[in-house]
């Protein structure tokens, strides 16, 4: 057994070398192909980091009633922060939201109008930040589906004075983001398909190339094993050495291309490691998987039927 | 090569011309074995249904073979071929006789569409996919074109055909070394194909052949690349390894040979076997 493998991966060995031409179109065409792959695979994981921050934006807004006691307040949070839908709940004061609505100002560059005022108008709210924004009207329904006895606040939560309809976009951002999420991965399952081909293919031509050397080894007595196993190690070696150089043509690549997109990650916190890792495991993976399939594949044609 | 015109005149042994060193021996030898009639000495062989009945005598054996392609077109007819141990045998007949197709069947290539076709006692149809290659261990095929690899030496060429079957290397070196000397080609080891005349080349494809230990050596058309004076070097050393004990079969257009030779001659005219005579001639004489 050890000899055979010593064997073929002898053979991997010369015949990738022997085959200098041959191989390295394999390679070169490994290696676009990967690099093409692992493009669009953290093309589309910044397309999802973006939505997914979008789609943390989306949060329900429910105003309290001004004459609700802290008792009542506490444990409106805790019901709503024990619902399975709900991410976490932020409380905010009275205070608190006179702040943010001065500090808004500010930032506009608008006049601050509140001193004009004699007493502060907002009403403290609690936002809920939901595990997903299409559970919204599922919350809302929950906190606030219809009037209290008096015509006004909610029949549900009598802490509630009401809840901000933000329905239609909630809506419109859920729709884009499905749509973007689809395309992002149709592109990428295509893209995926034309690297398989090409690689397949070329992998397939490098065989072709050696039909007379398979044609030999099969009238000589070789069996479909010692005919096959160099092949699919060669591929593999085509995969391996296709994959060390897209990763660090990647690898060369990333600071400059980080530096370049500074801003974009500097507002979606996007997670790196998380991405070196996929990227390391997907051109890899691919790289000897489609080298080996190839291989596979192409040498079949030529066993003993 | 002559035409059928002057190769129906009785043989001549071009001897005056062409250096057939040593085989007067081979032609003295020339004493082959009784033809049989196949179906009884089949009967005889693998008499009661036993397909693995093997003798020493009978390297191979054809019983009503017929090869139809999935085309429609019959390549071979009834054949009945009988092919005792140490038997040199030519194999004659116009392109699309159904000599390929016979070789086909011969290395398990292709599988006769009715009768069988016994290798050394064993019926290539029941072998089963994974004994395949085996089989083709027993046989030491040599074609036209030569068929070397040409990024590699002599003998890494003729090694090539142990390493792929999974010999030992300790026992590669000594075979290959053995057979290279057989066809007096150890000088030119190291050399590559494209540096070998074309006598050389087919040479080095016999070694290739023979270096299994074969019990048949199938030759298609070994001469049809080559001049005639280089023609008679290579069927001399095939004629050697007869002699040594190995079945030769060889499917050749070459009508001088094979009537100066008068060995036996099975000659197939649209994938019937037409005339299978001992000490025959390219040509039937009438």
């Amino acid at each position: 057994m050890i000899g055979f493998i010593a064997f073929s991966l002898r053979r991997a060995w010369q015949g990738f070398w022997r085959n200098a031409v041959m191989s390295i179109a394999a390679t070169a065409t490994m290696v676009l192909m990967l690099l093409l792959l692992a493009g669009f695979w953290i093309l589309n994981t910044g397309l999802l980091a973006g939505l997914e921050y979008t789609e943390s934006k989306v949060n329900i807004v429910a105003d309290l009633q001004d004459n609700a006691t802290e008792g009542q307040v506490r444990d409106l949070v805790a019901r709503v922060e024990a619902m399975p839908e709900v991410l976490r709940v932020d409380s905010i004061s009275r205070d608190e939201a006179l702040q943010r609505f001065k500090a808004s100002r500010r930032a506009q560059r608008e006049e601050d109008l509140t001193r004009f005022l004699d007493s502060n108008p907002f009403h403290a709210s609690i936002e809920i930040f939901l595990t997903d924004a299409e559970l919204y009207t599922v919350v809302q329904n929950r906190l606030c589906s219809e009037p209290g006895p008096t015509g006004k606040g909610c029949a549900e939560e009598p802490a509630i004075e009401s809840v901000k309809n933000q329905q239609a976009l909630v809506d419109n951002v859920v729709t884009i983001t499905n749509v973007l999420q689809t395309a992002g991965a149709v592109v990428l399952v295509v893209i995926g398909l034309i690297v398989l081909f090409i690689i397949v293919n070329t992998i397939r031509l490098a065989v072709v190339a050696r039909a007379e050397e398979i044609e030999i080894m099969r009238l000589v007595g070789a069996s479909d094993a010692f005919i096959r196993w160099p092949f699919v190690f060669e591929g593999a070696m085509v995969g391996v050495l296709g994959a060390a150089l897209a990763l660090g043509i990647l690898g060369a690549a990333a600071d400059p291309l980080s530096r370049f997109m500074f801003d974009f990650f500097r507002v979606l916190p996007l997670e790196f490691g998380g991405l070196t890792r996929d990227v390391l495991v997907l051109v890899l993976g691919a790289g000897i998987g489609l080298g080996v399939v190839g291989s596979w594949v192409s040498v079949r044609t030529y066993l003993i039927r | 090569m002559a035409g059928p015109a002057r190769s129906r005149h009785p043989p001549e042994v071009p001897s005056g011309r062409l250096p057939l060193h040593g085989a007067g021996g081979s032609l003295a030898l020339d004493v082959a074995l009784p033809i049989v009639p196949a179906r009884s000495l089949r009967e005889r062989l693998l008499g009661g249904g036993r397909t693995r009945a093997r003798t020493d005598r009978t390297v191979l054996v054809l019983h009503d073979v017929t090869k139809e392609y999935p085309n429609g077109r019959v390549a071979l007819r009834d054949v009945d071929l009988v092919i005792p141990e140490g038997d040199f045998v030519f194999l004659v007949g116009p392109s699309g006789a159904g000599k390929s197709t016979l070789i086909k069947l011969l290395i398990r290539d292709e599988l006769p569409t009715r009768g069988e076709v016994v290798l050394d006692g064993q019926d290539l149809a029941r072998i089963g996919r994974r004994n395949v290659p085996r089989v083709r261990r027993k046989i030491g095929i040599v074609f036209q074109d030569f068929k070397l690899l040409p990024r590699k030496s002599v003998w890494e060429n003729v090694a090539f055909a142990l390493e792929v079957t999974g010999t030992p290397r300790r026992r590669i070196r000594p075979a290959v070394d053995r057979v290279l000397a057989l066809v007096g080609l150890t000088a030119q080891a190291r050399q590559h194909p494209h540096q070998l005349s074309g006598g050389e080349q087919q040479r080095t494809a016999i070694a290739r052949a023979l270096v299994h230990d074969p019990r048949l050596i199938i030759a298609d058309e070994p001469t049809g690349n080559l001049d005639p004076l280089i023609s008679w070097e290579i069927i001399q050393l095939l004629l050697r390894i007869n002699e040594l004990g190995v079945t030769v079969l060889m499917a050749t257009h070459n009508a001088d040979v094979v009537t100066a030779l008068r060995k036996r001659v099975v000659a197939l005219e649209e994938g019937r076997v037409i005339r299978d005579e001992v000490g025959g001639t390219y040509h039937r004489v009438d």
